[in-house]
């Protein structure tokens, strides 16, 4: 063989491999095995032994034979190689499915997961909210609460994968993160079961569960926090699902997983989707709490500023009418009447007053279009869908008083509420505090930080005297506790498919203000009674938790 | 008394990696499922009596004067070392999942020490490679014959028809007549050595002398035979492999080869398509994905298995091999994949090439042109048999149901392989005393 010809046998037998090696599942088994077989022939060309002239015939022969051996061993190598190796994380978490729907999955992966001790979770005074139990040969997940279960997800290794915090904590629920690496090593080659870590939540499974009775299987959603920190201790949501109903720790459970599995994704209502962080709603008249502290903010305006109000106000030939006035008879209301009242009229002239500029600045500022981070997947709220939306008077008018096309979770309204109360700042919201050793200790706790500065705390004091005037003297005069301080904004959301959403924000303290909470009933309807009762019961039984020892 | 006694020190040496695989490996295996640290020797005692046997076998070389090859013998026991572990590491397993594998781990165990027996009486008591060769017409009537019976009064298993229940035991004659077809072919070919040279005319057509063509349609047609009636193609391949491989060591004429493949190929095509069996063969080999639960199901958790096992593997004792059907005979190479990784199984696979590679280095230092024949199909069953059976488990070629030679289950495979082995040693001997 002359060398050239070695030459570029050598080269086109590593190309060959590296191309077929590199495109790893971009090509099918067939097509992989004929580029080998290729290479096979190439390797035998570039490797054809030049034998000398005087060797008799049956030594080269035999020598031949071997190299057709060698070259045969080599490929079946390299092929190990593309199956072990480089596919071999595709190939282990590869599902097959038969004709008939039945599916095949590794059945490794599920035994390495259920031979976890999986790392638990408890509520804020130490209840379980998620639990790993012995049943037989595995670790089975159970999740106590049933008002909490939905929240922190579900578990289910190769059907449904996992969700919510089972999801997001995964690496240290699982013992991935966090554990000794030297720990784990020993704990495998003793063949001890992997202990993952165990979690401590802000959530108070009382409340929770108090939420819930309040919702009383309506949907919607409840989210309350403490506005210092940042601390979720409610996150209710309606519908909702079982999670301890996906988890399979034996064949057996596989069929009736499978089926309520198919009843929750087929649901219209959706309950996979959790209200609270994900469910997105017109915020109605509660987000004229965003206008109102962008015009104090930016110097508009004051809560004693006045507006004129007759009954209706019309924008480029589109009528806002107001039904609010308490009084037909005034015609001129201040800036914290309008709050109080709830007065479109008065709210669409702030925000013309503001400009599309203004708004859309304060909007952004209290996280309207940025993503939360938060410990469960969040939806994005929005001020407008399309960005010229606003650049219509009529359009920045009717958004300015929360319709238009904005569009919140329950989760970002309580932060507006929360940042209100907190002097202007927002802290990050979060429900796991940190991570917990056998007996109970934290051990890496999660620090409270700020995600957004929207106004000034002068700002933010004149915006929570005007929101507790709305309590003391306005619409929102249901909500007052005694002895305590209550600042809020009732919302009712016209929505063209049927009841409007029945709002209520709110933040409550003594006085220094504690906690906020959003509260949304999905078509609830124009009653205000519903949301603002929840959110007033929720406010004063997170005061009355506080101070039980 | 072979000789004045000599010390085998290389052999002794390269005796010394095996038996840590076979101690370590086995307390590995014994500590894994227990997650303990705690054992005795007792717990042990398989492989501490495996290293003492093979120890005195190499032993018994040096005193008796043997003096052929020091590398054959440590690399077939480490792969007999390593199929030991493997058994004894399915075996519990196994049992659980099906109480009828209770008996594998000690029958595996009786065949071993039967195989050494076999290999050391091969070396040490027959020593007479000549004698093949006079015989070579009874052999091949022998092979025939029990290919015959095993067709008459078989036992069919797995749907190929291999087996010959005698009592308690069930034998493979299959594995035997391998020897045989080397043996025979090794004596045919080099009787007719000086006929071989000349061609023969037929018209224009300038065709292999007739001694060539003869066998070579015989062998052709009874390969094909085995294949059709017996349902056996890995045996089938096997066999026409050994012919042709032989046949051009032989003759030196790569064209007979080429005719020799193309033709079976097609004439194996022809049969499976006749048995409707080709579709799901290929299917099976491209994409068992297809019907994981049902044809391609064994396929699949093979596939899961070596996948699972990445490069390092999962460790000996930590994998979960018998989820795959047969795991112990057909898919052993998947289970050892697994556990001991891409590393293991590329290992594994130079083991066997280190193996035929002596085989052939055999055969060129011996000056006798029987036994070096024969001692080249000895090493080309060795190495064909691994081939088809990794490669068809890895999905490189269609599977064909075969033991992996040491590894696998199987008290047949294991006494033909270490009989193999046996004559092999016995060659490089006579290549010795001849020099």
């Amino acid at each position: 063989m002359p060398p050239t010809v070695r030459a570029v046998a050598v080269a086109l037998f590593l190309a060959a491999i590296a191309l077929g090696l590199r495109t790893g599942s971009g090509i099918s088994d067939a097509r992989w095995l004929a580029i080998l077989g290729a290479a096979w022939l190439l390797l035998i060309v570039a490797l054809w032994p030049r034998l000398p002239a005087g060797l008799p015939q049956f030594n080269r022969t035999v020598v031949r034979t071997a190299l057709v051996l060698t070259t045969i061993f080599a490929i079946l190598s390299i092929q190990l190689v593309r199956i072990q190796v480089v596919q071999g994380d595709v190939t282990a978490q590869r599902v097959a499915r038969a004709a008939n729907g039945d599916s095949l999955a590794n059945p490794r992966l599920q035994n390495e997961s259920l031979s976890i001790r999986r790392g638990r979770m408890f509520d804020r005074n130490g209840v379980l909210v998620a639990d790993t139990v012995r049943q037989g040969d595995v670790w089975a997940r159970v999740y106590p609460e049933p008002e909490s279960a939905y929240l922190v997800g579900y578990y289910s290794p190769l059907r449904y994968g996992n969700a919510g915090l089972e999801a997001s904590f995964d690496d240290e629920l699982s013992g991935r993160a966090a554990n000794n690496p030297f720990v784990r090593w020993e704990n495998e080659l003793l063949n001890r079961s992997q202990t993952g870590v165990d979690l401590q939540l802000t959530l108070d499974a009382n409340l929770q569960r108090h939420a819930h009775e309040l919702l009383d299987g309506r949907p919607g959603a409840v989210v309350l926090l403490e506005v210092g920190t940042g601390a979720v201790h409610t996150m209710a949501s309606n519908p909702n699902y079982d999670p301890n109903r996906l988890f399979t720790g034996n064949p057996g459970d596989a069929e009736a997983a499978g089926v309520y599995w198919e009843r929750l994704i087929s649901d219209e209502d959706a309950p996979l989707v959790l209200r609270a962080t994900e469910g997105l709603f017109s915020p109605g008249s509660t987000f004229k709490t965003v206008t109102a502290s962008a015009a104090v903010d930016s110097g508009l305006a004051n809560p004693s500023s006045t507006y004129e109000d007759d009954g209706a106000l019309v924008v480029e030939g589109h009528t806002i009418p107001e039904f609010n006035r308490p009084d037909d008879t005034i015609d001129t209301w201040t800036l914290s009447d309008g709050l109080a009242w709830s007065l479109n009229v008065v709210l669409a002239r702030v925000g013309l007053q503001l400009g599309p500029e203004g708004l859309q600045e304060y909007a952004t500022r209290f996280g309207f279009g940025e993503e939360i981070p938060f410990d469960l997947p969040v939806a994005r709220s929005q001020l407008a869908s399309t960005p010229d939306f606003l650049d219509s008077p009529a359009a920045l008018a009717d958004t300015a008083f929360g319709q238009g096309q904005i569009l919140t979770t329950p989760l970002q309204m309580a932060l507006v509420a929360a940042g209100i109360a907190n002097d202007g700042v927002i802290m990050q919201p979060y429900l796991v505090s940190g991570t917990r050793d056998g007996e109970g200790n934290l051990t890496r706790e999660t620090e409270p930080s700020v995600w957004q500065r929207p106004i000034s705390s002068e700002s933010a004091a004149q915006v929570q005297d005007m929101m507790v005037n709305a309590v003391e003297n306005g619409y929102a005069a249901g909500a007052q506790i005694e002895g305590l301080v209550v600042g809020g904004k009732t919302g009712t959301a016209e929505v063209d498919n049927g009841e409007p959403h029945a709002w209520f924000i709110a933040f409550v303290g003594d006085p220094e203000p504690r906690y906020a909470v959003a509260v949304v009933l999905e078509h609830g309807g124009v009653g205000l009674g519903d949301s603002l009762a929840i959110a007033r019961d929720m406010l004063a039984a997170a005061m009355a938790e506080e101070t039980v020892p | 008394m072979i000789g004045r006694p000599t010390f085998r020190s290389t052999e002794l040496q390269l005796l010394i990696a095996p038996s840590l695989l076979a101690i370590v490996g086995l307390l590995t295996i014994f500590l894994a499922p227990r997650g303990t640290v705690m054992w005795t020797w007792s717990d042990i005692w398989v492989s501490l009596a495996y290293v003492g046997v093979v120890t005195i076998i190499s032993l018994s070389f040096s005193l008796l004067g043997f003096r052929g090859d020091q590398v054959l013998f440590p690399v077939t026991v480490t792969l007999a070392g390593l199929g030991l572990l493997m058994i004894q590491r399915l075996h519990p397993d196994l049992t659980a999942i099906d109480p009828d594998y209770a008996g594998l781990a000690q029958k595996q165990l009786i065949y071993l020490g039967a195989g050494l027996a076999v290999l050391w009486g091969t070396v040490v008591v027959f020593r007479r490679v000549d004698l093949l060769r006079r015989y070579k017409y009874t052999w091949l009537l022998l092979s025939l014959g029990l290919l015959a019976i095993t067709f008459l009064f078989g036992t069919e298993i797995n749907g190929a028809k291999l087996w010959l229940t005698i009592g308690p035991f069930q034998a493979q004659p299959s594995e035997i007549v391998k020897i045989t077809l080397v043996i025979f072919l090794a004596g045919y070919l080099e009787d007719n050595r000086d006929v071989l040279a000349a061609s023969w005319h037929f018209g224009p057509l300038r065709l292999p002398p007739l001694p060539y063509l003869l066998p070579m349609g015989l062998m052709w047609a009874s390969s094909l035979m085995v294949l059709v009636i017996l349902n056996d193609l890995g045996s089938a391949l096997l066999f026409f492999g050994i012919f042709l491989a032989m046949l051009y060591v032989a003759s030196g004429r790569a064209l007979y080869v080429a005719i020799g493949l193309l033709s079976f190929a097609a004439a194996s095509w022809g049969a499976f398509q006749a048995f409707g069996r080709i579709g799901l063969r290929v299917q099976n080999w491209l994409d068992p994905w297809q019907d994981p639960l049902d044809v391609g199901y064994q396929q699949v958790q093979s596939d899961y298995a070596l996948a699972s096992g990445q490069l390092l593997g999962s460790g000996l004792g930590m994998g979960r091999p018998w989820y795959i059907p047969e795991v112990q005979t057909d898919f052993i190479f998947s289970a050892i994949g697994e556990e001991l990784g891409l590393l293991g199984a590329v290992a594994v696979l130079a083991l066997y090439f280190l193996l035929v590679m002596r085989g052939f280095t055999i055969a060129l230092r011996t000056g006798d042109r029987f036994a070096r024949l024969t001692a080249v199909g000895l090493a080309t069953i060795l190495g064909i048999q691994t081939v088809i059976i990794t490669g068809g488990v890895i999905r490189l070629i269609p599977l064909t149901g075969i033991t992996l030679p040491f590894v696998s289950y199987g008290g047949s495979s294991l006494l033909t392989n270490f009989l193999i082995i046996g004559l092999l040693l016995n060659i490089s001997e006579s290549n010795r005393r001849q020099a």
